[in-house]
């Protein structure tokens, strides 16, 4: 932990130092703190506490005999990863760093990113065995005072041995305990947790993970990415429509699929159900079964995916792809239309790869089980309970559902539609923006000079 | 403070809108077709009007006490004990129109999809989520709404733009035929659904501006009247008066009719949905208006622990009611629109305003 260069400095060179001066038990720790300790950051202190508390940290301490005063030098220094490419929030176009273990390394990459006095960072330690490193960052003058208080409160109020990941953090101190949606947003990337900031929002970091919290945390958010800022309006609003349409898809496209099979056979045209009436001729399950049994082995296929090492992982989709795709269909265990409706349903998840995309993958489930029992209203009614789930929910006091519901006009510039840099005129009203809405200049759009003749 | 939640002046409109509309669309068209022939339309416009009225009188009303629940001005107009008897009046119409539409919820899902499945099976699933919405508070429901109410008028409109194809303006035609009487008859029945706007005097106290009021109930009547104006205009014109009267739900059997492409057919599915969306906003709003109340007038400090007694209360209610569809269909017909019109809707707010600017309670209006 501790590095050995400096160590040496402080053990060999200590004697050797300044033969000049006579050195006596009075000025004994004067001499060593001014003239020989050759470390940038040497810290007096009478202080039990503060002394245990430097060596837990990595600190070396001074005990001078004859003398009630500690020296702790600021020598920590540990082994530690470079800073990557985010392996979990990959964009196309952006930065390509991520954050690492380290508290210090975190905090000043996205100190890089907001150069400004105002950029908050108050640090405490959490976890009463561990001792974690806790900091929460804000932007003074931009978030809401009340949300930081909060924050602080929740954050001050937790008391438990020990702070591994952010995910402890994360579930004592958000909001709906209970609820399978997440409330607290996380991100490994710095200029996703600097725009968060800039809109009002608080994010905790925690050392000894590269996975920073951010607070309060709005549904739709988990549709947004990074890249939707960075390329052109156009395509950052479409791709979002797409995503929207992903969640749906992978929430109640098998459930539909069991609905339409089971009980509604008459809306699919006539040429379609002659087609999946005799692809399922030979199947000997409900159609429910079926789909059930093809989703749980899809989930698996996913799950061995992702912890497999990556050669072996792709072993594994194609086994997964020959078995299920192939021989499945041929033995006739499965209809060729369940197949294809997973793998749409798969595809669809795969373009959820936030926390929440977690939580629809998990609610697709009770939903089949809703659809096999009531078909198309079994259907409906799963979707308005979740929608009045969501809507029960507060992330730190700002209602889930917004923009959306309750319905903030201003902020629906940046919901689905992704409105032209030019023309994000306020901050988010409902994060913090009631206290200086302004972001930016109107009449930023970039219109050509008149040509001249 | 019972319910601590603020809902702004547009969250209100879209919950009055959802409120009315959602059971207006499948059963009043074929009731007004049944009067006024042809000129149902006539009616629903003649309908629209009536409504704005009577929100008004119910609005002017609520607005005389600011902060306060029909059931709260109720003992301040009538006096303690008259005020509590006609709260439990109140009470009773709440109850009694929530069954209503839990029972017309469930028998249009019996008559049109599930002919085999029980109709308490529909009525207690409804109830058991709108009890969840209702305990969840005001706001809870109203942030629902507003995402549901969209998607039921958007779904609306492309029903409508789809089987324009099976329309005929001809099918309208001759104008006024029937006569006054008809058309003016028409109109009763989906007056008493405008008049539902009665609920609103639950609500004035918890909006944020309460003096926006009459501009919430009439933007909500105008925009839940286009839309009904939109549904009968086109039940009429695909299918003429006489089969729109004869059919139950013209409505679904319009969604019936849309061919495109042979890919699109048969969206009644659409319609299924709309519905249970809509029959959600609107159980809910009457759910909670009759929890409240009854906090209120029983002088409860939280209407929580009211919420399940009244369910269960509510969905009794709605089995008891009707042995089938076709009473139902009468009731709503001839009985409720007369009943709820003369007494609930009208009556009582009149007489209620009457004797508030004779004993001069309430304070001016804003």
């Amino acid at each position: 932990m501790i590095s050995d260069q400096i160590m040496k400095t402080n053990v060999l060179e200590l004697p050797m130092a300044e033969p000049g001066l006579e050195l006596t038990r009075s000025n004994a720790l004067h001499i060593i703190k001014n003239r020989c300790l050759s470390i940038h950051q040497v810290k007096e202190t009478t202080n039990l506490a503060d002394v245990i508390d430097g060596i837990t940290s990595g600190d070396t301490v001074l005990l001078i005999d004859g003398f009630a005063t500690a020296l702790i030098n600021g020598v920590r220094g540990w082994e530690t990863r470079k800073v990557t490419s985010p392996e979990a929030e990959v964009v196309i176009r952006g930065p390509q760093e991520a954050f690492v273990e380290t508290l210090r390394t975190n905090t000043s990459m996205l100190r890089r990113k907001i150069k400004n006095p105002n950029l908050k960072i108050e640090t405490l330690k959490l976890g009463e065995v561990t001792n974690t490193d806790v900091a929460i960052a804000y932007i003074k003058g931009i978030v809401h005072d009340d949300i930081v208080a909060e924050v602080r409160r929740r954050l001050d109020a937790v008391k438990v041995d020990s702070i591994l990941e952010s995910g402890y953090v994360e579930e004592i101190i958000g909001d709906g305990p209970l609820s399978p949606f997440p409330l607290v947003n996380h991100s490994e990337r710095p200029d996703k947790i600097a725009a968060m900031l800039l809109e009002g929002r608080v994010a905790i970091f925690t050392d000894g993970t590269p996975e920073v919290l951010t607070v309060p945390t709005l549904f739709l958010e988990f549709i947004h990415s990074p890249d939707d800022y960075y390329e052109k309006f156009y395509h950052g609003s479409l791709i979002r429509f797409v995503r929207l349409g992903a969640l749906v898809m992978t929430l109640a496209l098998p459930s539909l699929y069991v609905a339409v099979i089971t009980f509604h056979q008459e809306m699919l045209p006539t040429p379609l159900m002659l087609s999946i009436a005799g692809q399922r001729e030979m199947v000997p399950f409900p159609a429910f079964i079926e789909t059930l049994i093809m989703e749980i082995s899809f989930e698996a296929l996913r799950e061995a995916g992702v912890r497999l090492p990556r050669q072996v992982g792709q072993a594994v989709s194609i086994v997964g792809a020959l078995i299920i795709g192939e021989a499945a269909v041929r033995a006739g265990i499965v209809a060729a239309a369940t197949v294809i409706i997973v793998a749409v349903t798969g595809i669809s998840s795969f373009m959820l790869t936030t926390s929440a995309g977690i939580t629809i993958r998990m609610l697709r489930f009770p939903m089949m089980i809703l659809s096999a029992t009531m078909g198309l209203f079994g259907l409906s009614v799963g979707l308005v309970t979740i929608l009045v789930h969501l809507a029960t929910l507060r992330s730190f006091g700002v209602p889930y559902l917004s923009p959306v519901a309750p319905t903030t006009t201003g902020d629906l510039k940046d919901v689905l539609f992704r409105a032209p840099w030019w023309a994000m005129f306020t901050r988010p009203r409902l994060l913090g923006g009631m206290k200086d809405p302004q972001r930016q200049q109107f009449r930023l759009k970039p219109t050509p000079p008149e040509t001249r003749e | 403070m019972l319910e601590g939640g603020k809902i702004d002046s547009k969250q209100a409109i879209f919950l009055l809108t959802t409120m009315v509309l959602a059971t207006a669309i499948l059963f009043v068209p074929a009731i007004i077709a049944h009067h006024a022939k042809q000129d149902a339309w006539i009616s629903a416009i003649l309908a629209t009007l009536g409504g704005l009225v009577i929100a008004r009188l119910q609005v002017t009303l609520g607005l005389r006490f600011p902060g306060m629940t029909l059931f709260q001005y109720l003992e301040v107009i009538l006096g303690k004990v008259l005020g509590k008897a006609v709260g439990f009046l109140y009470l009773w119409w709440f109850f009694h129109m929530n069954a209503e539409v839990l029972r017309e919820f469930g028998s249009f899902l019996v008559a049109a999809f599930m002919p085999d499945t029980p109709i308490i099976v529909f009525i207690i699933i409804i109830a058991i989520i709108s009890a969840y919405a209702v305990r969840s508070g005001l706001e809870v429901f109203t942030r629902v709404n507003q995402i549901i109410l969209p998607l039921i008028l958007l779904s609306l409109l492309v029903l409508f733009a789809l089987a324009t194809k099976e329309m005929r303006i001809i099918r309208l035609l001759p104008l006024l035929d029937t006569g006054v009487v008809p058309i003016i008859k028409g109109a009763i029945t989906p007056l008493s659904w405008f008049g539902e706007m009665a609920t609103f005097l639950m609500i004035i106290p918890y909006l944020n501006k309460p003096q926006e009021a009459p501009r919430i109930a009439n933007t909500a009547i105008l925009i839940s009247g286009t839309f009904f104006l939109i549904t009968v205009l086109g039940v009429l014109a695909i299918f003429g008066p006489a089969l729109s009267a004869r059919w139950m739900f013209p409505t679904l059997n319009g969604a019936r009719m849309i061919h495109l492409a042979n890919f699109l057919e048969r969206l009644e599915a659409v319609i299924m949905v709309i519905w249970v969306f809509g029959a959600f906003v609107k159980i809910s709003v009457f759910y909670y208006a009759g929890v409240l109340g009854s906090a209120q007038v029983l002088g409860l400090k939280d209407f929580r622990p009211l919420v399940l007694l009244i369910g269960v209360i509510v969905v009794a209610l709605s089995i008891l009611l009707h042995p089938n569809i076709l009473d139902l269909a009468r009731m709503l017909g001839q009985v409720w629109p007369p009943y709820a019109l003369s007494t609930f809707e009208v009556g009582l707010p009149l007489i209620l305003l009457a004797i508030s600017l004779i004993r001069g309670k309430g304070g001016q209006q804003q």
